[in-house]
């Protein structure tokens, strides 16, 4: 199955947008203007349309900064600890996002597709 | 002091057409929609064909709430915004006044009902906004920029006529300068055409979808559900002048009064649809008999016939033409009010008065019905009545805009 191309539809049909505004590295917040009420709609999509459960909090990245505080309040490794966060994202991928905090969300469409990957692949184990 | 009070804007969704000198060309050439449902075995309807609020919006993603009577509400709301040329300044001390009916489309918002237990899996995030009466005010504000002081009506059948006349006092009595005011209704899902059909109140006589509508015939037996939209923008007459806009008419008088006798039939008598009509000429100032034309409820059901002949018999002894606008696009529940009204004032522009089509035999023989549609002189001051299940009763006085 190509996540990629289902969430892309996913996200033109709710918000309205043209295909082409879309790609893998667009932010879903800083490029496709999502809301509260959108990621809401967007859970129940991904749920639908990949039959994995959801976890909002997990998938939008819901509590990023909280544990990066947490994690420097404790002395622990930032990285480390996102890790275990989001298992479904590379250590390549957290490191980008710790840098990338500064200019807003940092959540992209690929975090969407490596998220449905890594619940399709823990569906199929179990 | 009070002030007058005029209609500057019209935004209209209709099968008639959505301009002015469309409707007035519908009108000339007996040009309507009814046709038989898709939806239900042997029902009258008259829809909305090739309805594209995206045409009107653009690209929005909240349309994905609207149910289809607030995307006919919003896309007449944003039509009217577009043609009144407001500045967003004036736009945001707007008003806004929105006439709806409930959502009845059950079997297409929720098709897996079990056991009285909803599929959630299937259903949006926020499906309730769907249902909720506000929704189309929310997308309207949204689209529009209007911010002011606002209302969503839920009083049936005379909602939309309800909203314009709390739009006109909220102008007259100086807490706005402009207001949008209108509605947007569509009956004709399954679930819609269901709850009329088991309330018996739709057309199931013999004749064809067109001849179906037919109020104040002696053989009408129900009414035809229709669907559309429109809004208006009114506004205090001194500020319409101050910026120079055309003016379609003036709102002079408002009466709204409630039956308080049964869940859906007229009260027999008529007795507070007359008070909701004195209190609309009260206001206007106007006695009976200045009244030189009434744009009647009259859909087509044996008791709202019956009572408002009787009505306007007793009240109107000079005879007035008599329009039933229903028997041109069917009844629109909640909006019926918003586009009755834009479907008079388009006649007026184009100097045409719409006859009542399908009257054979008048269930009323000392009442003017307007038989045929007239070209020509038009009247002066116009009443329009809408009566609503639940004994809700409205009405409108107008006057058209000479310049």
């Amino acid at each position: 199955m190509n996540e990629l191309k289902t969430i892309t539809t996913l996200l033109v049909d709710l918000l309205d947008l043209e295909n082409d505004r879309i790609g893998p590295q667009s932010y879903l917040v800083r490029d496709l203007g999502m809301e509260s009420i959108d990621f809401l709609e967007l859970a129940v999509s991904l749920n639908s349309a990949f039959q994995v459960p959801v976890a909002d909090d997990v998938v939008f990245l819901r509590n990023l900064r909280l544990f990066i505080v947490q994690a420097e309040e404790a002395g622990e490794d930032i990285a480390a600890c996102l890790q275990t966060h989001y298992p479904f994202l590379s250590g390549r991928r957290i490191a980008q996002m710790a840098n990338d905090l500064a200019a807003g969300p940092v959540l992209q469409v690929r975090d969407l597709v490596a998220y449905v990957r890594f619940q399709t692949h823990a569906n199929k184990a179990a | 002091m009070a002030r007058r009070v005029v209609i500057t804007s019209m935004g209209l969704v209709s099968n008639l057409g959505l301009r002015s000198e469309q409707v007035a060309d519908s009108f000339r050439h007996d040009r309507t929609h009814f046709g038989q449902s898709t939806m239900a075995d042997g029902i009258a309807v008259s829809p909305v064909p090739d309805f594209d609020i995206k045409a009107v919006t653009g690209r929005f993603k909240n349309l994905r709430y609207l149910n289809r009577g607030a995307a006919l509400a919003t896309a007449a709301a944003c039509r009217t915004v577009k043609k009144a040329a407001l500045t967003p300044e004036q736009l945001s001390a707007t008003g806004l006044f929105v006439g709806n009916g409930p959502n009845l489309d059950l079997g297409d918002e929720c098709p897996d009902i079990e056991n009285g237990r909803m599929a959630a899996d299937k259903l949006p995030a926020l499906w309730l906004l769907r249902f909720l009466p506000n929704t189309a005010a929310s997308a309207i504000a949204q689209l529009t920029g209007v911010h002011g002081d606002n209302l969503s009506v839920g009083t049936a059948c005379s909602a939309s006529l309800q909203a314009i006349g709390e739009a006109f006092r909220k102008i007259k009595d100086g807490y706005l300068d402009t207001a949008l005011a209108g509605g947007g209704d569509s009956r004709l899902g399954a679930g819609g055409l269901l709850a009329y059909q088991k309330a018996r109140a739709l057309y199931d006589g013999p004749e064809e979808p067109a001849a179906a509508s037919r109020p104040f015939d002696t053989r009408r037996s129900g009414f035809v559900p229709g669907e559309g939209g429109a809004f208006f923008l009114l506004e205090s007459l001194p500020k319409a002048q101050q910026r120079g806009t055309r003016i379609w008419a003036e709102v002079v008088g408002y009466g709204a009064a409630m039956d308080g006798g049964t869940m859906t039939a007229p009260h027999p008598d008529g007795v507070w649809a007359e008070q909701a009509v004195r209190s609309a000429l009260d206001e206007a100032g106007l006695p009976c008999e200045q009244i030189e034309a009434i744009a009647a409820h009259g859909t087509g059901t044996p008791l709202n016939d019956a009572m408002e002949a009787a009505l306007i018999g007793r009240l109107f002894r000079h005879r007035p033409p008599v329009l039933a606008l229903k028997s041109w696009i069917g009844h629109l529940a909640s909006a019926c009010g918003a586009v009755e009204l834009a479907l008079v004032l388009s006649g007026w522009r184009h100097g045409i008065l719409p006859g009542i089509r399908n009257l054979v035999t008048p269930c009323n023989p000392n009442l003017n019905f307007l038989r045929e549609t007239a070209s020509g002189p038009q009247p002066q001051t116009l009443l329009l009545e809408n009566f609503g299940f639940g004994g809700q009763n409205a009405a409108l006085v107008i006057k058209p805009w000479n310049s």
